[in-house]
Parts: C-alpha cells; sequence; structure tokens
C-alpha cells in the first residue's frame, strides 16, 4: 500500500488538530497536554506530540495527515516528520501576535519540504478585522520567495468541505510541479 | 452595439439612458476598464430584479443584496453609473463589503460568451502569479487541476483544456476569470508547457484522481 504523509503545520492555536479531525476519517489521535504558554495562546490544552488521521483510498493507497506541534521546542519533532513528508499544510491564524513572521518562519523551516513536494497555506480567524489580509499574505510570499505560486487560502478548519478543498489542491499542486519537473515524480 | 470601454469610467452614463443589456460581458468590460486605468471611480450597476451592485475598488470592496449563491448568469442591466472619488472620499457604502474578488470570479466565468475577453490577443500563453481564494468562489475540481497548470507554467487556453480534458470554452472562460482578476500574467513568446495531456492511465493513476474520486467531488 502506498503511503503519503501530509504535515499540518503552523503556530500554536492555528487549527492543526480541528483541520485534521475534519478530514480523517477515522478517529484522530491526539497527543495533548496542558498549555504552558497560555500568555500567547489562551487554550487549555496543546498539541505536545502530534495528532494523527487518515484517509484510506481503496485497497492502495493511505493518506496520513500528521499535525505536529507548533511549539519551536518541539522542532526535534519536526526534522523527524518532514523527511517522511510529501506535502504540507501550512496553517496560520490571523490572530497570533505575529501572523506574517510565523508564515515565514515556518515556510523557512519547512523549505525543503516545498521544494521536493508542495506546500498550501491556510488562513484561519480571517475575521478577525485588524489581522493582516489574505493579500498581506501574498505579498509577505512574493516578497520573501519571489517566483513561488502557493496557494493561499482563508478556511475554517471546522469545515471538511474547505479542509477538502485544500488537500485536493495541495495534492494537485504537487502532481502538477512533477510534470512540469519541479519537483521528482510523484510516485502511486 | 458597442461603446468605447475606455470612456465608461469617465463619462457618467444615467440610468434611464442605458440600452438594457443582458449578460456580464458589458460590465466586464467596464470594470476592467476601471482596474487597468485606476480610475478614482466607484461603479453603481443596475440590474433588473435586483437591488444596485456598488464597486469600492479603492476597497476591492462589492456591495450587493443578492447572493452569489444565487449569481444571475442572464442579468439584465440597465445601467451604469461611475461615481468619482478620491483618496479621500469616504468608502462607497459600510465597508468591509465582499471581497470584489468573489464577484469578479463570476463575472469572468460569466462573459464573452465563453469565447476570449476582449482584452486578450490569439496566440498568447498565460502564467499564474496568485491561486485565487478558493473556498471562496465556487468551483469543480477540474478547474483547480487548470489553475495548477497555470501555476508551474505558461499555457495557452487550447493547451489547458487539452491538457485538463475539458472544452476549450471552459478553459477560455477559467482564463477570462483569472485575468478580470488580475492575477496572470501573460506572454505570446513563453514556451510551451513541456507536459502532454495525461493518458488515461496516468489519470487513473493519479493520488489527485483517487482522491477526488474517494471523497466524492
Amino acid at each position: 500500500m502506498a503511503e503519503h504523509v501530509i504535515l499540518f503545520t503552523g503556530p500554536m492555536g492555528a487549527g492543526k488538530t480541528t483541520a485534521i479531525r475534519s478530514l480523517s476519517e477515522i478517529e484522530v489521535v491526539s497527543t495533548e497536554a496542558g498549555n504552558s504558554e497560555r500568555h500567547i495562546v489562551d487554550k487549555a490544552t496543546t498539541t505536545v506530540a502530534l495528532d494523527y488521521g487518515e484517509i484510506v483510498i481503496g485497497s492502495d493507497d493511505k493518506v496520513r495527515l500528521y499535525g505536529i506541534p507548533g511549539q519551536k521546542r518541539f522542532n526535534f519533532m519536526w526534522t523527524i516528520l518532514k523527511k517522511r513528508a510529501k506535502g504540507m499544510v501550512l496553517l496560520v491564524n490571523t490572530d497570533a501576535p505575529d501572523p506574517i513572521g510565523e508564515l515565514t518562519f515556518f515556510l523557512e523551516e519547512f523549505r525543503e519540504l516545498y521544494d521536493r513536494g508542495g506546500v498550501v497555506v491556510g488562513v484561519t480567524r480571517s475575521d478577525v478585522l485588524d489581522g493582516p489580509s489574505l493579500d498581506d499574505f501574498h505579498e509577505a510570499l512574493e516578497r520573501t520567495n519571489p517566483g513561488l505560486v502557493i496557494p493561499v487560502f482563508t478556511v475554517d478548519p471546522r469545515e471538511s468541505s474547505q479542509m477538502q478543498n485544500m488537500l485536493l489542491a495541495l495534492v494537485v499542486n504537487i502532481e502538477m510541479r512533477a510534470a512540469f519537473g519541479a519537483v521528482p515524480a510523484v510516485a502511486g | 452595439m458597442s461603446i468605447d470601454v475606455e470612456q465608461v469610467a469617465a463619462v457618467p452614463a444615467p440610468p434611464e439612458a442605458f440600452p438594457e443589456i443582458i449578460g456580464w460581458t458589458q460590465a466586464c468590460m467596464a470594470v476592467r476598464s476601471v482596474l487597468s486605468l485606476n480610475t478614482p471611480v466607484h461603479l453603481r450597476m443596475y440590474i433588473q430584479g435586483h437591488e444596485p451592485l456598488l464597486i469600492d475598488f479603492r476597497h476591492h470592496a462589492f456591495s450587493w443584496s443578492t447572493p452569489l449563491e444565487q449569481f444571475p448568469v442572464d442579468a439584465v442591466h440597465t445601467g451604469l453609473e461611475t461615481v468619482p472619488t478620491g483618496p479621500d472620499a469616504p468608502p462607497f457604502f459600510e465597508l468591509p463589503g465582499q471581497n470584489l474578488d468573489e464577484l469578479l470570479w463570476e463575472m469572468g466565468m460569466h462573459s464573452f460568451d465563453g469565447g476570449p475577453a476582449f482584452w486578450m490577443t490569439p496566440g498568447e500563453r498565460y502564467h499564474l502569479t496568485r491561486w485565487p481564494n478558493l473556498n471562496h468562489h465556487s468551483h469543480d475540481l477540474r478547474q483547480v487541476q487548470m489553475i495548477a497548470v497555470l501555476g508551474n507554467g505558461y499555457a495557452s487556453p487550447a493547451e489547458l483544456a487539452a491538457f485538463a480534458g475539458v472544452e476549450l470554452h471552459e478553459a477560455q472562460r477559467l482564463i477570462n476569470a483569472l485575468s478580470l482578476m488580475r492575477i496572470l500574467v501573460r506572454s505570446a513568446a513563453a514556451p510551451a508547457p513541456e507536459v502532454a495531456p495525461p493518458t488515461a492511465a496516468q489519470k487513473k493513476q493519479s493520488l489527485f484522481a483517487r482522491l477526488r474520486k474517494r471523497i466524492g467531488r
């Protein structure tokens, strides 16, 4: 069975766990613990190891969905998982302390994943009036990664159809990049 | 009937003098004209059976009581007004309104009878500069596939249609919409895509195709 690993990254509170729950067809395995950084994000628990969900496609394919902890002190997990991954869903919440900074940080951190697969960006909580607009995210991408055409969508991680749009856009973009020779050919 | 589109933004037309026009082609031309010339105006469109549609270009927003889920493809336009504005003028309506790109997507998809927009030139190839915000546009997955092609190379409408296995007018409508949204660049000199349209076997092997089928889209 071919396995396709998709990482869900982004800062704490961006909606990674919710997004995987919206997509997974199995009960999501989550490892959460008390949030020791409530001065940054006011949520009682946060992911400390990872979330795991999956989508099985017939008898041939399994799409594994891994949500990895957003706190930078867990970046040893990032190193392990990004080696196995084919693509990345990067979620950034507009009410984070520095959403544009988070976008550029995570893209830089996972740049190798873009180079050999693909990335799609989901902007969550886009209804926050004082937060950066979608244009601000595009402009930041164009400034820091000129020439890359990375899909950027606003998204509500609770909405399965919106998360499916993101996942399908990621997969088709990975395949198209392979077809155009931008990345190694996609197996399976 | 024809209108000088370059003048649309400059010469206000009273609604009563405006001939009835069915469809969105002339509206697209007016919007394109304002956007291209960066003219300091708002637009107010009168459409039979609907409240006026207001566009504030400075804030990239529109206001319309008709939901876009009920977009009237064969709208009867009875008037088009330009309203002068300036950098210090108040917004045309209470903000935030709706994102103008959502309207432009629908207008572009339903104009020019599926032929090339009037500002396009035969022989050109197109490349995407930004992905449209697909969670806010009604779309199907063949359009997503075509957008991915345009994001990774240059393609003409015919090449795009062949690659995605769609009718030429479907590819052209998408290009019209993306062009109206100003997220395409064009080049007559761009090389043709170096990839052949996928074979049936390749399509079957595609993870995208299998995933799409799996989630019923």
